[in-house]
């Protein structure tokens, strides 16, 4: 690389970003050079999405500034973002299906007289960045009829095209195919050359060594180090500096282990899982962790009768996997991923939440019994320590950590004998990520299952017996959790070590 | 783990009114409000007679606002209802009138009248299996769904009156039903009809768990599915429901006027909503009660009542229901806002 | 590196072909196939249709008179569902300005100013249920139904005094203009309400494919988010889009209270069904971001040619039961299509 004393593309300066209880980013100060591929890693909370949504103003900072080419920046909208040049590429897309891919590509940028659209090089234009990046997508082509890689392609040819000097890629590869990351690259190392400076964040550290110029590394909202990928040795030390010398929370290993299998399940296969086998045991408590894209949820939702998937589940000596109310029926309960969007009616109170996976305990004849629902909900605020004014408290003005915990009550009243839980800390405080912890351990005590699927290593780590280790779909590895857990052996795993891949 | 049955006291002390309550409070006081303003402006409007009248003229309406309001709580429209009431009318009529009339429209299938009022549920019915089937297993909005069935259901109440009326040889015990006066006052079947259906409805929706389990499949269907409730069932059960309250009406007006008539219940699948929108149900489901929509329908009949009174002209309803709906929206938004600051 | 491969493209099988060809005009297919079966059927039981074949010329004027109002409303409303929102208040729309323009009409008020005139008041009806939609944020179905309520409601008490419709009553004598634009043939035979179908439906076909609104209608509907993200007043698009549904509801009440020469504040009276059920039969999809002006304008059409030629095989009073049935059988269809498109 040349060095030229122009000014850093995007510089951060002393971004801090706070939330009650937590400060999520901590006076984070790098900046990101013109025309590279700038990586961003990290483990989870880290601090990479709440700086990123900082960058893109999706969030504003509580302290510090950002500068664009030497010019301050303070975006307040992702619109405002853009029209400053910082695009970003979500993680859902935002492209119009109905339309054509020439119609995606000018989509508000359009030349126009007394409202009618007029010819201008602007379609020249886009066609050409289309074609320089992806010639083989047509730009007559209906978006409805193209792939999610393509779909992706159309949005960096927008960004692009619309003058970006910045493009953002969150996990762009999560739902892509192997041949379809190979093309993404092409296209990412096309537009480097082309003067674009691409934001890369990732979990998968081949695709970063593959890929990047430059890695910064964040560790508990802190800013680590950012140095040229050249000076990294490889994968060991990219993986050294995100944990750092962490403070696990430290696992005592349980005795009460019985050998007794509770579930069995055997070659689960859908659109994302590939084979999966495995088997959970009476009173333990099993881990499953990988990255974004690994499939964790998707097995916590066949074992729950969510989604349809091949192969067989067999609970207690029966055959589960048909439907949530099968499952529920058989003492399987779910914490689901989007606790918003998934496991709770937000605009009910606490107490008419906590019921509802348990029926037949709150009907007598059909009617409902409104005591036992308020002895349970006050039960189960006394018992997980809910934080909150009123048991007639609507669930959507909790605090993240509470809402969880409202979710876990609803399963643990539904009196389960096996619990799934979807990343059960995720965007929750770390008072009330202890707490959720010592309940798990309290419901295997007691002689529950419990099963953790989770992208926080330090969480698995810290509560489960036995973990077993993803990547794309596939079961990797099991290990069993104990004071000799090689901490780099998991993580070169889930990030596709196993795969005779180049390190 | 056992539940111990204890209370909190702390917590149960600050209870607070819920939403809902709030919500059907403030429907109940607007419409005791208008009620004693109209009382002032309005000649002979502070009656007892008409106090009643107010509620007993609208039996019909209110009977199918509580199929409506269970739908709309559970996040599905039923607009199906009005045509309901006109097909299980001209059924229960066709069913009963004797054979053998020259006339194709006095000529019936001569049925024993608890057959003829069977058949003609059992055809209401499956119109709400119809919903029920494009709702939940086609997966199309249930506005339109609801638009179609209504005009099926309408379309072969006027097949079969050839877009006119059957009231000619009907049997004797026909017009009964309508005009039962119950435990010697002037109280009529349909009314005290009304009456049960209330109650009922409002045990059910407070007190049973199929009530509860429709505010949870209208709350949020994603969650209550992960939580083990089977909602295509249970939004089967309430098309069902709603679809028989309305043969009822239907059945019960026919028996009332003795006709069946293809045009019965014109809009009043319109009027169904609008009480219910009155009454504070959230069309985003999950919010709402039947108390609110037995209110919001209190508050209907006393603007239009209250306007005939003062001699407006009758075309003056639309305005004034248009306006109360309007002004319903906006206040609710705005005080549920206010109060959730 | 391994070697680059092209990325399959998905519509380039057959079976796709086939459905991308069916989708796009099958609608046509309809059509024909309906003409067709009409010219066998025996025509001679009925008034309004020319004995002989149903393809006579003036069976077919007939027709395409008697469509006017659905014809040129059909577009306007297709473009309001391709954005994603409904106005269920059309029929209200056109009754009231069916009273408007029969008053302005009947006052002495020259022709191309009632037009101008009525066709206003359409836009600032529409704009007005923008309003709620936009600003006070009613969900559409509810906005429109309370001013479906109102603008009936205005339109009736216009005509008050004891009679239903607005006519030619004592000194008051509608000008002979007023019948002739939904009646009189001035081109083919066709009247003007006719042409001014065909050229409405011609413009709006222009602002679909050419303007700014036709593609931002079809973003907002298809993915708001992304729209609003690409700096689209969303908004905007909304409240004109409304306006324009508004002046096409003015134009075909225009158009019907010309052809039945009175101003009748009922003359719309479920005109939002029918609507509904013509872009449903072009393929629009409720969902929005889907629908062609054109394919609804054949919907139309269609429409009209099985409510006026079922009356050649049943009695009239089977009408709503066909129409209601066609409804649940478009929509369904509707909705086979859209899932196969998905599962591809």
């Amino acid at each position: 690389m040349t060095t030229q004393q122009q000014p850093p593309v995007l510089s951060i300066e002393g971004i801090i970003k706070d939330y009650p209880g937590v400060r999520a980013v901590n006076d984070v100060s790098f900046s990101v050079e013109s025309s590279t591929v700038h990586c961003l890693i990290g483990e989870n909370g880290a601090g990479k999405s709440t700086l990123i949504k900082m960058i893109t103003g999706a969030l504003l900072p509580s302290q510090g500034n950002m500068k664009i080419n030497g010019a301050p920046y303070a975006p307040t909208s992702t619109q405002n973002a853009r029209e400053n040049g910082v695009a970003t590429l979500f993680q859902e897309l935002h492209v119009v299906d109905e339309l054509s891919v020439l119609e995606n590509l000018t989509l508000g940028m359009e030349q126009s007289r007394f409202g009618f659209l007029i010819k201008s090089d602007l379609e020249e234009r886009v066609i050409q960045t289309l074609a320089s990046i992806e010639p083989s997508i047509n730009p007559a082509a209906r978006v409805s009829s193209l792939s999610v890689a393509q779909k992706q392609i159309i949005e960096i040819a927008r960004a692009a095209s619309s003058g970006a000097s910045v493009i953002i890629m969150d996990e762009p590869t999560a739902s892509l195919s192997e041949r379809e990351v190979e093309r993404l690259f092409t296209v990412i190392r096309k537009l480097r050359s082309q003067g674009v400076t691409v934001i890369y964040i990732s979990h998968k550290l081949d695709e970063i060594i593959a890929l990047g110029d430059t890695v910064t590394v964040l560790r508990d909202g802190k800013h680590i180090v950012t140095k040229p990928l050249s000076e990294v040795s490889g994968r060991p030390e990219l993986i050294d500096m995100m944990i750092g010398r962490c403070v696990f929370e430290s696992y005592t290993p349980r005795n009460n282990l019985s050998e007794e299998v509770i579930l069995s399940a055997k070659g689960l296969s859908n659109n994302m899982l590939k084979n999966v086998s495995f088997e959970i045991k009476k009173g333990e408590i099993v881990g499953f962790y990988g990255l974004v894209g690994a499939g964790k949820t998707e097995i916590a939702r066949a074992l729950f009768g969510a989604d349809e998937v091949a192969g067989s589940i067999v609970f207690k000596g029966e055959k589960v996997g048909g439907s949530p109310k099968e499952a529920i029926a058989a003492g399987i309960a779910l914490v689901p991923e989007e606790r918003r969007t998934q496991g709770l009616f937000t605009n009910l109170t606490i107490r008419e939440n906590i019921p509802v996976m348990n029926l037949r305990r709150m009907s007598n004849n059909g009617i409902f019994r409104a005591d036992a629902e308020l002895s349970a909900a006050t039960h189960y605020i006394d018992q997980l320590r809910i934080a909150t004014s009123s048991i007639e408290k609507h669930t959507e003005k909790l605090s993240g950590g509470n809402q969880q915990k409202v979710v876990l009550a609803k399963c643990l009243f539904s009196k389960a004998s096996l619990l799934l839980l979807d990343e059960p800390t995720r965007g929750v405080d770390v008072g009330a990520k202890t707490e959720i912890y010592d309940i798990i351990r309290n419901l295997a005590d007691e002689g529950n299952s419990v099963a953790v699927f989770s992208s926080e290593l330090e969480e698995v780590l810290g509560i489960c017996d036995r973990i077993f280790l993803l990547y794309t779909g596939s079961l990797e590895s099991e290990i069993i959790n104990g004071p000799d857990v090689d901490i780099n052996d998991i993580l070169n795993i889930v990030t596709g070590g196993n795969r005779g891949v180049t390190a | 783990m056992n539940v111990p049955i204890k209370t909190n006291t702390a917590l149960s002390e600050n209870r607070r009114l819920s939403d809902q309550m709030y919500i059907t409070l403030l429907v109940a006081s607007v419409a005791i409000g208008l009620f004693l303003i109209a009382s002032v402006f309005v000649p002979n409007f502070f009656q007892l007679q008409n106090m009643l009248n107010l509620v007993t003229n609208n039996w019909a309406v209110i009977s199918l606002g509580v199929g409506v309001t269970f739908l709309l709580v559970s996040g599905n429209f039923d607009l199906s209802v009005g045509g309901i009431v006109a097909l299980s009318g001209v059924l229960s009529v066709w069913f009963a009138q004797s054979i053998g009339s020259s006339n194709a429209l006095s000529s019936g299938l001569g049925l024993p009248y608890w057959v003829a009022l069977l058949g003609a549920l059992a055809g209401a019915i499956a119109i709400g299996g119809l919903n029920a089937l494009f709702v939940v297993k086609f997966r199309i909005p249930s506005i339109i769904v609801t638009l179609g069935t209504m005009m099926v259901a309408r379309g072969i109440a006027q097949v079969i009156t050839q877009g006119s009326q059957r009231n000619t040889n009907l049997p004797d015990e026909f017009g009964v039903l309508g005009s039962l006066k119950v435990f010697g006052t002037s109280m009529q079947l349909p009314v005290v009809f009304m009456g049960l259906l209330l109650l009922a409805a409002i045990f059910i929706e407070r007190k049973m768990v199929f009530g509860r389990i429709t505010y949870w499949v209208g709350a949020n269907p994603v969650a209550a599915r992960l939580s083990g409730i089977d909602n295509a069932k249970h939004i089967t059960y309430l098309y069902l429901f709603s679809a028989a309250i309305a043969g009822v009406v239907g059945i019960l007006l026919s028996s009332e006027y003795q006709s069946g008539y293809s045009n019965r219940g014109l809009l009043m699948e319109f009027d169904a909503l609008v009480i219910a929108l009155l009454g504070g149900i959230a069309i985003a489901g999950g919010f709402g009660s039947v108390i609110g929509m037995f209110f919001g329908a209190i508050i209907l009949a006393v603007v239009t009542s209250a306007a005939t009174g003062l001699t407006l002209s009758p075309d003056w309803q639309y305005i004034l229901k248009a306006l109360a709906v309007f002004l319903a929206i906006v206040a609710q938004t705005w005080a549920l806002a206010r109060r959730n600051k | 590196m391994s070697k680059l491969t092209r990325f399959e493209v998905a519509s380039t099988t057959l079976g796709g072909q086939v459905s991308q060809f069916l989708r796009n005009y099958y609608i046509y297919f309809v059509l024909i196939a309906i003409v067709v079966f009409l010219s066998l059927t025996n025509l001679d039981r009925y008034e309004l249709f020319e004995r002989g074949n149903f393809l006579y010329e003036r069976n077919i004027i007939n027709i395409l008179r008697v469509s006017a109002p659905i014809l040129v409303l059909a577009g306007a409303f297709t473009l309001l569902m391709v954005s994603g929102y409904i106005d269920l208040s059309v029929g209200s729309t056109m009754g009231l300005s069916a009273v408007i323009y029969a008053m302005l009409a009947i006052n002495g008020v020259p022709f191309l100013a009632a037009f101008a005139i009525t066709t206003l008041c359409g836009v600032l009806l529409g704009t007005f249920n923008g309003l709620l939609v936009v600003r006070f944020k009613i969900t559409p179905v509810i906005a429109t139904l309370i001013t479906l309520s109102l603008f009936k409601g205005i339109a009736l008490l216009l005509v008050m005094d004891g009679v239903s419709a607005i006519k030619s009553m004592g000194d008051l004598k509608m000008p002979s203009w007023f019948n002739a634009y939904g009646r009189e043939g001035v081109l083919l035979g066709l009247p003007m309400a006719f042409w001014v179908a065909v050229i409405v439906t011609i413009t709006l076909v222009v602002l679909q494919n050419r303007s700014l609104l036709g593609k931002y209608a079809a973003a907002t509907g298809g993915n708001p988010t992304a729209a609003k993200l690409s700096g689209i007043n969303t908004s905007k698009v909304v409240f004109v889009l409304y306006a324009i549904v508004g002046a096409c509801a003015a134009l075909a009440g225009i158009a019907r209270s010309s052809f039945m020469s009175l101003g009748d504040p009922l003359s719309g009276d479920g005109m939002e069904l029918t609507a509904i059920l013509v872009v449903l039969i072009g393929g629009t999809a409720f969902s929005g971001g889907e629908g062609r002006v054109l394919r609804s304008f054949v919907g139309a059409l269609i429409i009209m040619t099985i409510t006026l030629g079922m009356l050649t095989l049943v009695p009239a009073y089977y009408q709503t039961l066909v129409l209601g049935a066609v409804l649940l059988g478009a929509a369904a269809s509707n909705h086979w299509i859209s899932r196969k498109d998905h599962a591809s």
